[in-house]
């Protein structure tokens, strides 16, 4: 119970100091919800009960006062309906508060340094985890939180309105229904707790094995595996029909335990009104209030089935998205001194359960304006060495100095948004002048011309709809627009066509202005702006030619040409 | 595969759902009877046996309900591995050079996720479904039989059941699309910002980026709040004719009782235990229509999922030869390298009007390496898949070895032939498993087919424990050298098509891929489709596609 607690309490904690007024709002509603509908039938009970006695003699019948109860009828009766709308909609505009201010904090907590890394290390995987585990989440409130606090409220009140009628009654009546509404649900989460992980689990791998056998059909069926594949997918799906199946055995055990409890909670309250009748202690009418407001009395518990189901898989969203909902704050560089854009001294980085090192001891020092090209087969650490400069790297040993620098990024990384709002994330001042101005300098003037909306013109996901050198030029324009004095460049035409990428190489030089330039690459035409190379070789600096030194035309011979 | 999920619904299970509802009629009969007891004052040892009858039947209730439940479920559950398994069959088959063949990611969302949610959609929505036709009718007759009146009260108060239905339906299924689409609409902009995360991080932008998604999120959060409260509106209307419906039948009882109103009844006017009776039933005859409103959501995405694997289930695109069984590999048995034939070979893509090829004919030699050399869209990719009977030819023959390929014979075929292509794939789980896939292997073998591809090194750089979906990215150069390794430990191989494997390679990973191909091909033949000069020279004969076309055109 308080582990369960010390899991959700980053969630509980967000939510407190989110929309929290909204929140209990929508629990009292669902409890006035709730003891309306109670009421109603207890009044109707009391009131019929009540008239018939009256009406076994015409004096009574007459002098019955029937106004008062007939309207307590119609008034719970449209309290009811109007709180189960209040309800709904109060409910709802709650999540949604919860679903923004979750999305939200966790967003500024995966873009911190060790989350993206994270995240760059194991994209497939994270994306996907992060979609369930906050759909997960989202029914915290919903599921657990509004029918634990409707709950309490409406045992409580019961409770008190037995009370009134004889004390014992009352506090029988409510700690039965506590106790009961309480050890359910929290027995059947701790039965579910397993199984939901186990299917949450199980989900994971069915979906990798279906990615597997679709992506991997190919080698599958040259290496005679695909029947197999199909029946690991098939394995993966009992496994699920298995935790699925443990999960519903639970729920329905707690639906057969509440409706068993509300059959025993009738029956000792007919016996229990019996016994008051004949003491003379209530009337017959009480008796019948009694009687019907526990009829409906665990309905509020049994909302908190699918809760108390789920908490196992809320749990472990709650554990594994907790942590990013913190914030770390990054380590401050230190700058160079002048006229050096860059000074590494000693660097070594290591990834995390890697025997190896990716760089090793790894000096450099850039003066400001060098243009530097990092060249060296796939795996020589060419994106390592630019990630540790642009800060995204942690650095196991050394110390390294640098200028504020942008990354373009090897894989072109556009958003679904418009090309203005894409822009603009490099420059939030800029206006349409600027942004139109940046993207001529891509070569992108003819496209923008060409779009009916200009730059309102929307991408799709990951800049769905672009052409891969129209995207590269989008990125392009985006680092024109950013204005600090070292870009780092990460294959920067790597998938054009010899034409576009020449093109593209030719506006990156026009537009660099004495900037310190990095570029990792592996192709001629991009190393060819470069005064100095850096060849790497398995995390070590092999060389580091100049322009006009024999080994720099050497180098740059033997790269690919295109 | 429409048939299991049509059937699924199991009458039996709703059967007992039913019953479980309908033993409230008893149930109430003996409270209602009981209190009725206590207002005459009556026998109190015929109360507590009329307790113990409310108990034995409330057990009654929930075991019959819980044992429905769990036959629906069950059945349910049966029906979503059935059709599961009929799409992934259907995947299985599919020729993956098929262009309409859907995208992994959509492929899993369909079969994993998608396919839950008609779990609930049969087990619960159907049910309940049933349960609003039955249930309120009997309650309705019910009543009847004992006071016109209030029956006529209930039928006013649920003026016509299916208007009924088809308004909560309609007001709740806009209200649950406005859902998805808000919660969806927040997700997606979530995974799309996070997956540049890098470029974010560079632009120095998450902080704009996190108020922008908290402000989307807040006019996403406005606009579904509007169309919420209209939405809303059908439920309450449902929720205001049951509590008017309790009211006025419960208002009208005690007036009756009262004697104020004298009508209604068949004659003599009711007794108490009558009408509380009659009260206790009002809920139960809305109750029904209650639960199906709020199981509306499940319809819809039910529907919706079944929709989609149906879809993907009965493709009929371009099938690959040979996916019926698996051809178990047999024991280490050295293969002379084949010769390869092809004969009038004709092929054209379903949706195109052009053939890729036109009666084509290529012969090379048993240890011959042979490059296929042109630009992209030539159709030497087409020709190797082909080879390797990852799709069907239009007409003609092709002959490995001497044997036919054909669908019966292409699993056993496939037993001597590798295939390295442009972007090999990497599979969830460890670097040795991605060797073996699956296959019982020693373990010796596969370590040394690592060391030969150089993996071993950069598994220890990289601190490679698993690769993959759920593991770390490996980059083309390392997918290629898996690729290379997965040839290296399969001792039978004789023929290796390669398919571009040097595309999106540097020069010097390039030259490596190459010579190790080459060190592999070693007395086997070799069949490579590039436009990697560099690689085509190194083969004892070139076959230039652009020339052959140039060619059929003369």
């Amino acid at each position: 119970m308080s582990r369960t607690f010390d899991d959700l309490k980053p969630v509980l904690e967000l939510f407190w100091r989110g929309p929290r007024r909204k929140l209990l709002l929508g629990m009292l509603i669902s409890a006035a919800t709730i003891l309306s509908g109670i009421a109603l039938l207890g009044l109707s009970g009391w009131f019929i009960t009540a008239t018939a006695i009256a009406g076994m003699s015409a004096a009574t019948a007459l002098a019955f006062d029937v106004f008062s109860p007939s309207a307590g009828i119609r008034f719970f009766a449209l309290a009811r309906t109007a709180s189960r709308y209040g309800e709904r909609l109060i409910t709802h505009d709650a999540t949604l508060g919860t679903l923004a201010e979750l999305r939200e904090r966790l967003f500024r907590g995966s873009s911190e340094r060790r989350a993206a890394e994270e995240l760059r290390m194991r994209p497939a995987k994270l994306l996907f985890r992060i979609t369930q585990d906050v759909d997960a989440l989202d029914s915290l409130y919903l599921r657990v939180l509004v029918p634990l606090g409707a709950a309490f409220a409406a045992a409580l009140a019961i409770g008190i309105a037995l009370g009134l009628l004889h004390p014992i009654v009352g506090i029988a009546a409510g700690a039965f229904l506590i106790a009961t509404g309480l050890a359910v649900p929290l027995l059947a989460a701790h039965a579910a707790e397993r199984p939901a992980r186990r299917r949450a689990h199980a989900l994971e791998v069915l979906r990798s094995r279906v990615i597997d056998l679709v992506s991997g059909q190919t080698e599958l069926v040259m290496a005679g595996r695909l029947t197999a594949q199909c029946r690991k997918i098939a394995d993966a799906d009992r496994k699920l029909a298995d935790a699925d199946d443990r999960l519903n055995l639970v729920e329905t055990g707690v639906a057969a335990a509440f409706g068993i409890a509300n059959a025993v909670l009738i029956a000792a309250m007919l016996l229990v009104v019996t016994a008051l009748a004949k003491s003379g202690d209530i009337s017959a009418p009480v008796a019948s209030f009694a009687v019907l407001i526990v009829v409906a009395a665990l309905e509020p518990f049994a909302a908190l089935r699918r809760g108390a189901i789920e908490l196992g898989r809320t749990r472990l969203a709650a554990r594994r998205i907790g942590p990013r909902l913190s914030i770390e704050t990054s380590p401050q560089r230190s700058d160079p001194p002048n006229g050096i854009a860059v000074s590494l001294d000693r660097v070594s980085v290591r990834h995390e359960h890697a025997p190896q090192s990716l760089l090793r001891g790894l000096s450099l020092s850039l003066r400001s304006g060098e243009r530097l090209a990092l060249i060296g087969e796939s795996g020589a650490g060419k994106s390592t060495l630019l990630g540790v400069i642009a800060g995204e790297i942690p650095i196991e040993n050394g110390s390294i100095k640098s200028v504020p620098g942008t990354l373009l990024t090897q894989r072109t990384e556009l958003f679904a948004d418009s090309l203005r709002d894409n822009l603009r994330l490099a420059d939030p001042n800029a206006d349409d002048s600027e942004i139109s101005q940046a993207l001529t300098a891509a070569g992108l003037g003819a496209y923008i011309a060409g779009q009916p909306n200009g730059l309102d013109t929307r991408l799709g996901e990951g800049g769905l709809g672009l052409s891969g050198g129209e995207a590269r030029r989008l990125a392009l324009a985006r680092l024109f627009l950013r204005d600090t004095p070292l870009w780092l460049l990460d294959e920067p035409t790597e998938g054009l066509d010899g034409a576009t990428a020449r093109d593209v190489i030719g506006r990156l030089k026009a537009n660099a202005n004495g900037r310190t330039l990095v570029i990792a690459t592996h192709i001629q035409r991009e190393a060819e702006i470069a005064d100095r190379l850096l060849i790497m070789k398995r995390g070590h600096v092999v060389a580091s030619p100049r322009r006009g030194e024999a080994a720099f035309e050497t180098a740059l011979a033997a790269l690919r040409q295109d | 595969m429409s048939g299991p999920l049509d059937i699924a619904t199991n009458k039996a299970s709703a059967a007992l759902q039913i019953a479980a509802s309908l033993l409230w009629l008893p149930q109430a009969a003996l409270i209602a009877v009981a209190i009725g007891d206590i207002a005459n004052a009556a026998d109190s040892e015929r109360i507590g046996w009329l307790a113990l009858g409310v108990l034995v039947i409330g057990i009654l209730r929930a075991f019959f309900e819980s044992t429905g439940s769990r036959m629906a479920f069950r059945t349910a559950r049966a029906a979503v591995t059935t059709s599961r398994n009929g799409v992934v069959t259907a995947l299985a088959a599919h020729s993956p050079l098929d262009q309409a063949r859907p995208a992994s990611g959509r492929a899993a969302s369909v079969v994993v996720e998608q396919a839950e949610m008609i779990v609930p959609y049969l087990a619960r929505f159907e049910i309940a479904r049933m349960r609003a036709v039955f249930v309120p009718v009997v309650i309705f007759v019910s009543v009847l039989t004992l006071s016109w009146a209030a029956a006529v009260v209930l039928l006013i108060a649920a003026p016509l059941i299916p208007i009924f239905m088809a308004l909560i339906g309609w007001r709740a299924q806009q209200a649950s699309e406005a859902q998805l689409i808000e919660t969806g609409g927040m997700n997606a902009f979530l995974l799309d910002r996070l997956r540049g995360i890098a470029t974010i991080r560079s632009l120095d932008a998450v902080d704009v980026t996190a108020r922008r998604l908290r402000a989307d999120a807040e006019s996403l959060r406005q606009r579904t709040m509007a169309v919420l409260k209209i939405a809303f509106l059908s439920s309450a209307v449902l929720e205001l004719f049951s509590a008017l419906g309790v009211a006025m039948v419960a208002v009208y009882v005690g007036f009756h009782l009262l004697g104020q109103l004298g009508f209604g009844t068949w004659g003599a006017p009711l007794s108490l235990s009558e009408g509380l009776f009659i009260l206790l039933l009002a809920p139960a005859f809305f109750e029904p229509l209650r639960e199906l409103s709020s199981a509306w959501h499940d319809r819809a995405a039910g529907r919706a999922a079944r929709e989609e694997l149906t879809r993907l289930a009965t493709t009929n695109g371009p099938r690959m030869l040979g996916t019926g069984c698996d051809v178990q590999r047999t024991a280490h048995v050295e293969r002379p390298a084949p010769a390869v034939y092809i004969k009038d070979l004709s092929f054209r893509y379903p949706a195109s009007e052009t053939p890729v090829f036109d009666h084509f004919d290529l012969s090379v030699a048993p240890g011959e390496h042979v490059a296929l050399l042109g630009p992209s869209g030539s159709g030497k990719s087409t020709l190797l898949a082909l080879l390797a009977g990852l799709t069907t030819s239009t007409s003609g023959a092709i002959a490995i070895g001497g044997y036919p390929l054909t669908d019966e014979s292409a699993a056993a075929l496939r037993e001597s032939i590798a295939w390295i292509g442009q972007r090999p794939h990497v599979f969830a789980g460890t670097l040795a498993s991605n060797i073996t896939l699956g296959r019982s292997s020693d373990p010796e073998n596969v370590a040394s087919a690592l060391h030969f591809a150089r993996l071993d090194e950069i598994a220890k750089v990289r601190g490679l424990t698993t690769v993959g979906e759920n593991g770390i990215g490996l980059s083309g150069g390392e997918a290629l050298r898996l690729a290379l390794a997965r040839i290296a430990a399969s001792a039978n191989v004789a023929l290796i098509l390669g398919d571009e494997p040097t595309a999106h390679l540097d020069a010097v990973t390039a030259q490596e891929i190459t010579d190790n191909l080459l060190t592999l091909a070693r007395n086997k033949t070799l069949i490579v489709a590039t436009h990697d000069l560099r690689l085509a020279a190194r083969m004892d004969r070139i076959v230039d596609f652009r020339h052959l076309r140039l060619e059929k055109a003369a």
